[in-house]
């Protein structure tokens, strides 16, 4: 009768364990390119050649040289160092205001799912109303009432890429709570007389990381065009902050004379958004397969 | 036997899935052969490759399967070398498959009339397809209604066992040589698996189709099966007659298997010993998978290899001690005693409840005036088939759906209609504990936690007193301290269903809601968790209500019995009033539909399967599928109620010596097999 327990411990199964070379090739592409924009981001302001913000570095509107991959701005600003300077900005606005889309996101539609009813349905109206409206639109309306005196403060643009994907992902963590919901252990819990918050973090909450996870990493690849967005149209950062968008938009005027000032931070913004991309696709496939074995 | 007379043959199959970053052998090694006409029974617990075989006979091919050798043949051609087109000229027109859930099988959207046809079409068969007489005589031939009507359904107008016939009849559609069938009777009701079961047998009669039957059912498959290859661990470990396999099993593994099955028997005869311990994958010895279980296991058995050796004309086992070993007989077990029970306070009554579903007037009464006390310490079995009501009652006490009417107490209190409104104490008074395991454990969270929760909750521990308390818990499931830092992936089905027992121990309460709690597990698994739960009983003192369908294990565990149908109560009583005539019509046609082994149907049913209960109709809702209606009174007027001896009551337009005189069940008083 005691047998099942007499016998030794089994080796415990490694969770997670996913072989590099089983790993899909976009992920390990888009590794490399991230890996390579975390080192500049990291780095980069130790190295770069020139001071963000340094005038008179070379003749305006130089086009590319050794000295100047990038080419040179209007006001005599070394582009390439303007770009290093700027990377960790873009990746950390990006990164926090996903990152805090996701938190509440996650828990207002994780609630909304358990427990249903009118608080379910007055949360999703609203959350419907804000996704009706185009992101781009939806950010500036929150810009503009937030007043002047905010406008080109970082923590706004963290706070507004925070409200667009907030509602969207507060979507998923619906679909996905109502799901775990109506498994045996999440009665267990209700039987128990625990409270929604309770319920909410100890069950439901675990066991949609892996749904919460690929949501946060495929936002986080479009969080950089955002933010670049914002900036371009003179909504984002205030100059002379090197954020990528932000170049594009000082320097197009200039497009014909010199293309490679606005193509420089346009590349840096493309690989950068085409390696979170690469990355969390994989990221996705790769967590969608261990959530499903874990869940087995 | 020549190779000519074989109809399909596996030869020395091996096959590996997928798993991780290497491959792992699901089966090795096995060989059998099916001849025209024959029942091939192939039978072992879950993970034993039995499924996996049965898909090889169909040449199933995945990218996370692969064949390491062996082959297997169909009058002399190998499946498993032959083109993907070769192949689908073959399946379903030679060799044709039964899937185990028919209601995922038929496609919901396509009339069951036209989807009987497909195969036909698949196989060039069009001028058979658009004969209707052709379409009919199937319907016939599975014992369906064969009227334009019929044919104009779609499957979800049909019931489980319609649907089932109509896979039957769709892989016949073809006039088949051989049926591959797994597990088709495994997702029904006892009443309608005895029907699928005499329609097989009957089949074979008429039409001579060989059939390859996998099953975890030993004592099902007696009944239809000409020989059983019985499969542990990816190996066959004995193949002979039925017969032969319960009179003399001659593998220990054999003789646990059987021993496992619970079995309404007579109480006075011995039985050898179930099976112990489960079986590790991990831990499998170069030799005989089944040695870290065997009673009679030696050096060499864990060291060597065992082949299948042929031992006489129509047997093989892969044991070489076979000569040597006899059953171990099991230690004698006694019925658990009733007699104080009388005296003992109620701990639950549940008084005139009514359940409905949707509105008040036009809902559906799920469950209708339902009356009963369950007493300190006493198991009450609630027995019935699907959609009778049980797991609507047991949601009803546990306060996750509210009673239309009637009222249920709580030693004495009335408890509230919803679990928000009720007290603490009243919550942890009541434990629920479900019928998976896999669902009822939070994926994400160590056994350790999920057990720590109705502690912290409840008894608002922490740290070492929680943690020692989890440790008790563990301890009267049976289960090793260390279990504490696991996810229960890390598992087995049957350790996940002890840490739920022990979660719900935990919180120390009056009354357990058991639904269903073993119809998930493997028989050997099954067993040990009914002697923890014989064991729970006597040490702990806690009422139990079990929900279950399976009446071999009701009477091995419960004090009252309770036989819903239809949403009311048919009969209540003791268990020994219960299991003994007079019977109620319903609970005697459920007792005859227990499959014992070596029974064969020898009648055809007696009853239409289709007959849905009548609810909220005049008369008896059990009328109209009744073996035993009176006439028109059954239909018009509700059966009185009839109070019989030692507490045993049932409502039946017959009185108790007419019910007296028609009974004709009796429990299994076989000597000599070796159950």
């Amino acid at each position: 009768m005691s047998v099942e327990q007499a016998s030794a411990p089994r080796q415990a199964p490694v969770r997670y364990r996913v072989l590099w070379g089983q790993t899909p090739q976009s992920f390990r592409i888009g590794l490399i390119v991230l890996l390579l924009h975390l080192t500049v981001a990291v780095i980069g302001p130790f190295w770069a050649p020139y001071g963000f913000s340094q005038m008179g570095t070379g003749i305006p509107l130089s086009g590319m040289s050794w000295a100047h991959p990038f080419g040179v701005d209007q006001l005599g600003r070394d582009v390439f160092s303007r770009v290093v300077h700027g990377s960790h900005i873009v990746i950390l606005l990006s990164l926090s205001g996903t990152a805090i889309g996701l938190l509440v996101g996650a828990v207002l539609g994780l609630l909304s799912g358990y427990l249903g009813g009118w608080f379910d349905n007055l949360l999703q109206r609203l959350l419907e109303a804000l996704i009706s409206i185009p992101f781009l639109v939806l950010a500036l309306i929150a810009i503009a009432s937030a007043g002047p005196e905010l406008s080109g403060n970082p923590i706004l643009v963290v706070l507004v890429v925070a409200l667009v994907y907030a509602p969207r992902i507060a979507r998923i963590a619906r679909a996905a709570a109502m799901d775990i919901a109506t498994r045996d252990f999440v009665t267990v819990a209700r039987l128990r007389g625990e409270s929604a918050w309770s319920v909410m973090r100890r069950e439901l909450l675990p066991n949609a990381t892996g749904v919460l996870l690929v949501e946060f990493a495929l936002r986080a690849g479009y969080a950089p065009v955002l933010i670049g967005s914002l900036g371009f149209l003179g909504f984002g950062l205030r100059p002379p902050t090197p954020e990528w968008g932000l170049m594009i938009s000082e320097n197009r005027a200039l497009i014909i004379i010199t293309p490679i000032t606005v193509l420089g931070p346009g590349l840096a913004l493309a690989s950068l958004v085409v390696g979170l991309n690469l990355f969390t696709e994989g990221l996705a496939r790769i967590l969608g397969r261990t959530v499903r074995l874990g869940n087995q | 036997m020549t190779g000519a007379q074989h109809l399909l043959e596996v030869r020395n199959l091996g096959i590996s899935y997928r798993q991780g970053g290497g491959w792992s052998r699901a089966v090795d090694d096995v060989s059998f052969s099916l001849r025209p006409g024959e029942v091939f029974g192939l039978v072992g617990e879950s993970g034993c490759g039995k499924s996996t075989i049965a898909l090889q006979l169909l040449g199933f091919r995945h990218v996370s399967m692969r064949v390491e050798q062996g082959d297997v043949r169909f009058k002399g051609q190998s499946l498993t070398s032959m083109s993907r087109a070769e192949l689908d000229k073959l399946r379903g027109d030679r060799i044709a498959f039964v899937p185990q859930n028919p209601t995922t099988a038929l496609n919901p959207g396509i009339r069951i009339g036209r989807q009987l046809t497909e195969t036909m079409l698949a196989h060039g068969r069009a001028k058979i397809a658009e004969n209707a007489g052709a379409i009919a005589g199937i319907l016939k031939l599975v014992g369906l209604p064969a009227d334009p009507a019929f044919q104009r359904r779609y499957p979800h107008q049909l019931s489980g066992g319609q649907q089932q016939r109509i896979c039957i009849a769709m892989a016949l559609a073809c006039d088949p040589d051989v049926l591959v069938l797994d597990e088709p009777t495994t997702g029904l009701d006892v009443t309608t698996q005895e029907q699928i079961i005499s329609l097989l047998s009957e089949l074979r009669v008429r039409i001579g189709v060989a059939m390859l039957y996998v099953t975890h059912d030993l004592a099902l498959l007696s009944q239809i099966a000409d020989r059983i290859g019985v499969m542990y661990a990816g190996r066959m470990v004995e193949i002979a007659p039925t017969d032969e396999i319960f009179l003399r099993p001659r593998h220990p593994y054999t003789q646990g298997l059987i021993a496992s099955i619970p079995i309404i028997e007579d109480l006075s005869v011995t039985r050898a010993r179930p099976l112990r311990g489960l079986l590790r994958r991990r831990e499998l010895p170069p030799g005989c998978p089944f040695a870290p279980r065997c009673d009679h296991a030696l050096q060499r058995c864990v060291a060597e290899r065992q082949e299948l050796e042929t031992i006489d004309e129509a047997r093989a086992v892969a044991c070489w001690r076979w000569r040597d070993i006899a059953p171990v007989p099991a230690e004698p077990v006694s019925p658990a005693g009733a007699g104080a029970l009388a005296t003992r306070a109620p701990v639950l009554s549940v008084d005139h409840v009514s359940v409905v579903y949707g509105t008040k007037s036009r809902g559906f009464r799920a469950v209708s005036d339902v009356s009963f006390e369950i007493k300190e310490g006493e198991v009450f079995a609630l027995v019935g088939e699907s959609g009778s009501g049980k797991s609507t009652l047991a949601r009803a006490i546990s306060g996750l759906t509210a009673p239309a009417t009637g009222t249920i107490q709580l030693r004495g209190e009335k408890l509230a209609a919803a679990v928000r409104d009720r007290s603490d104490q009243q919550r942890r008074l009541v434990q629920y504990i479900f019928q998976n395991p896999d669902a009822s454990l939070n994926p994400r969270a160590r056994v350790g936690e999920a057990i720590a929760r109705p502690l912290v909750h409840f008894f608002k521990m922490e740290g070492v007193t929680a943690r020692t308390k989890v440790a008790d818990a563990l301890d009267d499931v049976r289960l090793d301290g260390s279990y504490q830092e696991r996810f229960p992936d890390q598992l087995s089905g049957g350790e996940r269903q002890r840490v739920a027992i022990a979660r719900a121990l935990a919180a120390k309460p009056a009354l357990l809601l058991c639904d269903e709690i073993l119809s998930a597990l493997d028989v050997s698994v099954q067993a040990s968790i009914l002697t923890l739960l014989r064991q729970l009983k006597s040490e702990h003192g806690i009422a139990m209500l079990f929900i279950s369908h399976d009446l071999a294990v009701v009477r091995m565990l419960a004090d009252h019995v309770c036989v819903l149908y239809g949403g009311e109560v048919m009969e209540i009583g003791p268990r020994e009033q219960v299991f003994a005539p007079p019977f109620h019509p319903y609970t005697h046609s459920l007792l005859h539909a227990v499959p014992v082994p070596l029974q064969r149907p020898d009648k055809p049913p007696k009853a239409p399967d289709a007959a849905e209960p009548r609810r909220g109709e005049a008369g008896c809702v059990y009328a109209g599928r009744c073996p035993w209606q009176v006439g028109s009174i059954c239909e018009t007027e509700r059966p009185p109620w009839r109070a019989g001896e030692g507490g045993l009551g049932l409502r039946c337009h017959l009185t108790l010596d007419q019910l007296n005189a028609r009974a004709d069940w009796a429990p299994l008083r076989q000597e000599g097999i070796a159950v």
